[in-house]
């Protein structure tokens, strides 16, 4: 770790020409992974990586610059260039640098990287086997493992001294199911920042036979219709519609240069009012958490959307340079090579008061999406598209046949304005989200929800 | 760190390997230096200057290859890979055998394609060009309200290899590119766009031709509607083309074959294509910015037809998967980064283009869609089986000419039903960075694929 003497000299550097602001983010990540394929396990992988990031602000100007090498020299050397490529702005004081206050999100019994990787190799052989021989149809088993510790140390001309060490786990399990040429996956991926005791836990064996169930359901199943219909979506992983249609336009990456649909929107109804939603930084053990952001920050709990209403946005602290606010503690970044934007954590829509089962019943005609895959969107147009990974049909408020290729289309804007129906079964799971500060850990989440009418792309006209 | 410095580290952790007990061992040290602007309103608002360095391990026992990697460098760090390394070989079980390489007689290779200009590359010459480039997407059209991003960059770095079977490689290049997406915005609907120029001199880059292609990408948005569903005859733009053809590239891979990923497997000398389709990989193409003359595994690459006038000519393979497969690699063994372990990519790939102009395909095509952009790519397709259903955009062609913009829709098929569909390509080739380099491709004319656009009513079946 740097030390707050070595810090001091290097921020002094960095602030010796028109910085009004510099920072120093340290960085350690020691990662361990190993991988199966039917069984045998063909990938193993440990490693460690460090480096230093530093970035400079004049106003909302910024230099970033990034290096491998820890030694005082060379980031003062780095910190004087970086300095001298910095326009505008005005020298700033350098307050005294604070004793060191330390954090973690992650809740550990058993420390994740203590643990062999023979033990994560038996957990994933007992998936795969049980999936190799749950039917004949089930062809291919893939199972992964990965964790991580990441700590990372922030010093910064306002006399932040902030370390916070994140200890993640993520495992995957997919199973192909094959019938003549077509092939069809079921997939689980958890990810969480609890300790092994995580793992131990998890019901391996049911979660397997649902990604094998998944995986024969749709390689039995035909194309889904298209057109515009009612289509209500699962909760759990569902959520991705809403984290991209709606969270990333709520940033201030986009919102701070005007370039997001939501745009001036703080205080007006962008949802219909049975929709609440948060991001919540501060789960404790939860996959997308951190106490601590990458800027040295406290996280926070923040209300996007109550009752329709739009409260809060997602603001860094470059964001709150240009939208003169307070940031939110959401600066966030992949690792080191990145400098930090605002970016999602734990977001969600919250429960509301239907039964799950109720919003299926009063559905005459419809999609059913249970299991959503990824997708993009356009947050300056808020155009979106989604592809599900399992769908049934809705007939007469039952659920009928099962559907694939269903791909849901529309804006972000029109569709949160057509949620009519919000479930109480909240749920949140894994995922990494892409930005232009690289790929972080998020979690989605959502109860079940029916939105009046998206447009879906299937292939039987 | 020096190139003298990183060999001598390289060599001396194989030689420690080889003494620690491994069979065989290769290293191999890249470094990665960039530097980007970014432009927002008239000023460079961010600038990024950077080195990162790492080594990656590899190390083979009882027929088990254990890797491991970091980006320190001293002894602990030797330590530290040769035991992860170790541990990684002791928990492997891979039925398939990985190799540590060196032809004899191509045992030293170099491939230098440094351009003479990167000091051209500075933060003044970079912003001069940034800030001129923004100002003149601006004078476009009044409608053109921002230009949301705009970044220009640059890279190099070499990287150097080393094995215990006396094999050396090293390679660097360098590249320069621009990137901008702009909005525009008409009677309240919003639009956007991007464009890119990639290059070595940052003086060839030539903006006329830029601002030209960027005003049709984003101001021949506005007036779009949808279309009736239905099956239509479809141009693909080269861009569109590319998109959807690096999404399907995995299958042509020999390790996608081997794991049962790929309905490609066991289909080499078959059809697979219409016969007027022709799809080469060429690593040394003379228009190629960037050159691939051997492979991370140290094996010389070569020219080769992947379709020739519609048959599967040869899957691509490295050592591990020729081996398997009984036959010599082709030269497709590279690893994306010092972290990663040997996989399998293309490098420069040409569609074979044909006689007629964009113009002339339109005319021959009488009624159909041109489409421009196929969005979520890495959501809405089931890589195995082909099947996908895109949000895209385009235009409608009526009597042979371009009528209108479309919009919502989506099209829905199978890849390798489009393969076999392909009835014209055009003479309009361009380059379009993907992937490990670029493909050359033209505009690409499919018979008929399935439309499902919004019609305005809620859809029954």
């Amino acid at each position: 770790m740097i030390s707050e003497t070595s810090a001091s000299r290097i921020i002094e550097a960095a602030m010796s020409g028109n910085a009004d602001f510099a920072e120093i983010f340290e960085e350690q990540k020691k990662s361990s992974s190993v991988g199966l394929l039917n069984g045998r396990t063909i990938r193993a992988s440990s490693g460690i990586d460090y480096g230093v990031g530093i970035r400079l602000m004049a106003g909302t100007n910024v230099v970033y610059v990034y290096s491998c090498d820890k030694s005082e020299e060379a980031l003062i050397k780095l910190a004087k260039e970086a300095a001298s490529a910095l326009k505008g702005g005005k020298s700033s004081d350098i307050k005294n640098i604070e004793a060191l206050s330390k954090s973690s999100p992650s809740v550990l019994n058993i420390d994740p990287l203590s643990v062999s990787k023979k033990t994560n190799i038996e957990f994933l052989k007992e998936a795969s086997d049980y999936a190799l021989s749950y039917d004949e149809l089930i062809t291919q088993v893939a199972a992964s493992y990965a964790t991580s510790n990441r700590i990372i140390h922030i010093l910064n001309s306002e006399g932040f001294n902030k370390e916070e060490s994140q200890t993640r786990i993520r495992f995957s399990i997919e199973t192909v199911a094959t019938k003549g040429n077509e092939k069809q996956t079921g997939r689980i991926a958890p990810g969480t920042m609890r300790g092994y005791e995580y793992v131990n836990e998890y019901p391996v064996i049911d979660k397997t036979r649902e990604c094998c169930e998944t995986a024969i359901r749709m390689i039995n199943a035909g194309y889904a219709p298209s057109g515009k219909m009612p289509v209500v979506i699962g909760n759990g992983f569902g959520g991705v519609i809403f984290h991209e249609a709606c969270g990333h336009a709520l940033e201030s990456t986009a919102v701070g240069i005007k370039a997001s649909c939501f745009t001036d929107k703080l205080g007006q109804q962008i949802a219909s009012s049975v929709v609440s939603a948060r991001d919540n930084a501060r789960i404790e053990g939860e996959w997308g958490s951190y106490y601590t952001d990458d800027t040295g920050r406290e996280s926070s709990d923040l209300l996007l959307i109550e009752n329709g209403i739009c409260k809060n946005y997602l603001v860094d602290d470059l964001g709150a340079r240009r939208m003169g606010c307070k940031p939110t503690g959401c600066g966030r970044r992949q690792d080191f090579t990145y400098a930090p934007t605002s970016r999602m954590s734990n977001t969600y829509i919250c429960n509301g008061t239907d039964n799950p089962a109720d919003i299926i019943a009063d559905t005459e005609y419809g999609l059913y999406c249970t299991k959503m895959g990824g997708g993009s969107v356009d947050t300056a147009t808020g155009e979106f598209n989604f592809a599900s990974e399992e769908a049934f049909m809705i007939r007469n408020g039952k659920i009928a046949e099962p559907v694939r290729g269903a791909t849901l289309i529309g804006k972000g804007q029109e569709i949160l304005m057509n949620i009519d129906r919000v479930g109480n079964d909240l749920e949140l799971a894994a995922g990494m989200c892409g930005s232009v500060s690289g790929g972080v850990p998020v979690t989605v989440g959502q109860p079940t929800i029916r939105v009046s009418s998206i447009l879906v792309g299937g292939r039987e006209a | 760190m020096d190139k003298d410095f990183a060999s001598e580290f390289i060599n001396k952790l194989v030689s420690n390997a080889v003494e620690y007990g491994f069979d065989e061992a290769e290293a191999c040290f890249m470094t990665n230096a960039s530097m980007e602007i970014n432009i927002l309103n008239a000023e460079v608002s961010s600038y990024e200057n950077s080195t990162v360095q790492g080594v990656g391990f590899r190390g083979k026992k009882n027929g088990q290859m254990g890797g491991s990697f970091t980006t320190e460098f001293d002894d602990s760090a030797i330590d530290f890979m040769l035991s992860t390394a170790m541990e990684n070989c002791e928990v492997l079980d891979d039925e398939d055998e990985e190799f540590i390489y060196c032809d004899p007689e191509n045992s030293h290779l170099e491939s230098i394609q440094l351009s003479g200009n990167y000091n051209k590359n500075t933060y003044e010459k970079f912003s001069e060009v940034g800030l001129k480039l923004e100002k003149d997407i601006l004078n476009l059209s009044p409608l053109i309200k921002a230009v949301d991003y705009l970044s220009v960059s640059c890279g190099t770095g070499p990287s150097v290899s080393v094995n215990s079977k006396g094999l050396y490689t090293y390679k660097d290049s360098d590249f320069i590119s621009i990137f901008a997406e702009a909005r525009a915005e008409k009677d309240g609907v919003v639009k956007t766009g991007g464009h890119y120029w990639f290059g070595k001199d940052i003086d060839a880059f030539d903006e006329k031709p830029f601002l030209e292609t960027l005003r049709k990408k984003v101001l021949g948005k506005f007036g779009g509607s949808s279309v009736e569903s239905g099956e239509y005859k479809v141009i693909f733009d080269s861009e569109a083309f590319v998109s959807l053809l690096q999404t399907f590239m995995g299958a042509f891979s020999s390790y996608s074959m081997q794991k049962g990923l790929s309905l490609l497997a066991g289909k080499e000398g078959e059809v697979i294509a219409s016969d007027i389709f022709t799809l080469r990989e060429e690593p040394m193409y003379e228009k190629a910015l960037i050159k691939f003359p051997f492979d991370s595994e140290g094996v010389l690459t070569k020219s080769k037809a992947l379709i020739d006038n519609g048959v599967f000519v040869k899957a691509l393979y490295n050592l591990k998967t020729a081996n398997k497969a009984g036959t010599k690699s082709t030269g497709n063994g590279f690893k994306g980064a010092y972290s990663s372990p040997v996989g399998i990519s293309a490098t420069n790939l040409v569609v074979t283009p044909g006689e007629k102009d964009f113009d002339a395909l339109c005319e021959w095509v009488q009624d159909g869609i041109y489409l421009t952009e196929l969005n979520g790519l890495h959501a809405g397709v089931n890589k195995i089986s082909g099947d996908f259903s895109l949000f895209c955009e385009g235009y409608l062609i009526k009597d042979g000419k371009i009528a209108r913009p479309v919009e919502q829709i989506t099209v829905s098929d199978n890849f390798y039903d489009v393969l076999k569909k392909i009835i014209a390509t055009g003479s309009d080739t361009i380059s379009v960075p993907e992937g490990k380099g670029e493909y050359f491709c033209p505009s690409v004319v499919v018979s008929k694929m399935n439309i499902s656009g919004d019609t305005g009513e809620e859809g029954e079946e």
